[in-house]
């Protein structure tokens, strides 16, 4: 058992000196430049994820819609009943959320408005608004936060934005739309689908514990 | 070369991850390797990942963890010393009842705290829930208003004799049931033994374990001992509403016993 610890381990660290000292072969990658301007943005990455790889990105969206619903049907007779333990307020933790909420909401909704500008979009946006939820739910207890964002309303909030964001697709698949403020839209959908998919999955889930 | 350094550091972090025993510093770990991770993206060009592998590896999952921790929380032992089973030996904590909980707080993932208190204190803080465990050669009496897992140690009780004077027990422990109208109850076992080389109580009930410990600190010369009938166990005190924390005791109790690490650990704490 030992032994094969200690191989695995050897070879993990094999593996990662070997891509370290670029010893692999890489692709030569064509320039990203031209690929940005043709959709008239200057980051390249946002250029191949909401322009020349747009299916593979709705696709991705999808699948994430999917595996909420998911887990909303797989937990519904779940529910745990007895109470749960109480998530202790500190006084610490209540006051740095209070100093961090508005700069983190403040910071995802610029990470989301310049995806198309620099490094940034929608998903890293998402992301860092569910932190913000989180770290709200963790500093005011689970249930406080999950009393006054009224659930129901946020998720029919998420479909909505992706089926405006599969109308956007249309609009630049179909009718050939290249203009900044259509990336900038879809950041801001992808960026709140996302927040709200995290926080409904991960509140689901630390309310059906136990049985899971 | 600063690639190289943060990979070795994302690797150093990893293994510092894996090898915490508590929780808490295992989930530090995890959030900063992914810090390095996306100080490494930012290295090779990659600042979109970066972005991301912060956004999600270091402030969600951290997130998710710390309050998955939260809900499992703590697990409050409530014990007074007894030499083999659980006693403290400098700054730390040893003996076979405290090898036994570290186990199962390892195995239902909470963070072990103990505080010492008295053996009465123990049953109240049982009792009100302040207390998940009353540990420490904790006698299982049916009035006591706790629930107590299986039995580990078998053991007697003894009555010791050292002179003339009414008869002492702690309270609550079975012993107490062997005083007659002019008994008197102890707090706890150090209590008892004070009191009796004191000479305030005259005779003590107590069980085999305490009484070798007795002998062993030479509180008192010239004490006969005789054992009582009967036999008892040593064994944990739990919450009678925490009905989770008694089940999953007792499947932890059931597995060790059925691997034969039970029977083990007792061999080598109790020889």
């Amino acid at each position: 058992m030992k032994l094969l610890l200690a191989l695995g381990i050897l070879g993990l660290v094999g593996i990662l000196a070997v891509g370290i000292a670029g010893l692999w072969p890489r692709a030569d990658f064509p320039d990203p430049d031209p690929v940005a301007r043709g959709w008239r943005v200057t980051n390249a990455v946002a250029a191949i994820v909401l322009g020349l790889r747009l299916w593979d990105t709705l696709l991705e969206v999808l699948v994430y819609v999917v595996a909420m619903v998911g887990v909303r049907f797989l937990l519904v007779g779940l529910h745990w009943k007895g109470e749960l333990p109480p998530v202790s307020e500190t006084p610490l933790l209540r006051r740095s959320a209070d100093l961090l909420l508005g700069p983190i909401l403040v910071f995802a909704l610029y990470v989301a408005a310049s995806g198309h500008l620099g490094p940034g979009g929608g998903f890293p946006a998402g992301a860092i608004l569910g932190s913000a939820l989180l770290l709200l739910a963790l500093a005011k207890g689970m249930e406080r936060v999950s009393a006054e964002l009224y659930e129901p309303r946020l998720e029919s909030l998420e479909y909505l934005a992706v089926v405006l964001l599969v109308f956007l697709a249309a609009l630049v698949l179909i009718l050939g739309l290249r203009t900044p403020a259509a990336f900038v839209t879809a950041n801001l959908l992808i960026a709140l689908e996302v927040a709200i998919g995290a926080w409904a999955v991960l509140h689901r889930f630390s309310s059906a514990r136990g049985e899971v | 070369m600063m690639a190289v350094l943060l990979s070795a550091l994302a690797f150093g972090l990893a293994v510092f991850a894996l090898t915490r025993k508590r929780l808490l510093w295992g989930v530090i770990g995890v959030g900063v390797h992914s810090l390095v991770l996306a100080a490494l993206y930012l290295v090779l060009a990659a600042p979109d990942v970066a972005l991301t592998e912060a956004a999600i590896g270091f402030g969600l999952v951290t997130f998710v963890y710390l309050l998955a921790l939260r809900r499992t929380g703590k697990l409050v032992v409530a014990a007074s010393p007894l030499y083999p089973l659980l006693y403290a030996e400098g700054e730390r904590v040893a003996g076979l009842e405290w090898e036994i909980l570290e186990r199962f707080a390892r195995w239902c993932h909470r963070d072990l705290e103990l505080i010492w208190v008295p053996r009465a204190e123990i049953l109240r803080l049982v009792r009100s829930g302040e207390a998940h465990v009353g540990a420490g050669g904790f006698l299982p009496n049916p009035h006591d208003g706790v629930v107590y897992t299986q039995g580990l140690v078998p053991t007697r009780l003894v009555r010791v004799r050292l002179g003339g004077g009414p008869i002492g027990a702690v309270v609550g422990e079975p012993g107490a049931s062997w005083l007659g109208s002019d008994g008197k109850l102890f707090e706890d076992a150090d209590e008892l033994a004070r009191a009796l080389s004191r000479g305030e109580v005259g005779e003590a009930v107590t069980d085999l374990l305490r009484w070798r410990e007795w002998e062993t600190r030479d509180l008192f010369s010239g004490a006969e001992a005789t054992l009582l009938p009967g036999e008892h166990r040593f064994a944990f005190a739990l919450n009678p509403e925490d009905e989770e924390l008694r089940e999953s005791f007792a499947e932890f109790l059931g597995e060790l016993e059925r691997r034969g690490e039970l029977s083990e650990l007792i061999r080598r704490h109790l020889g």
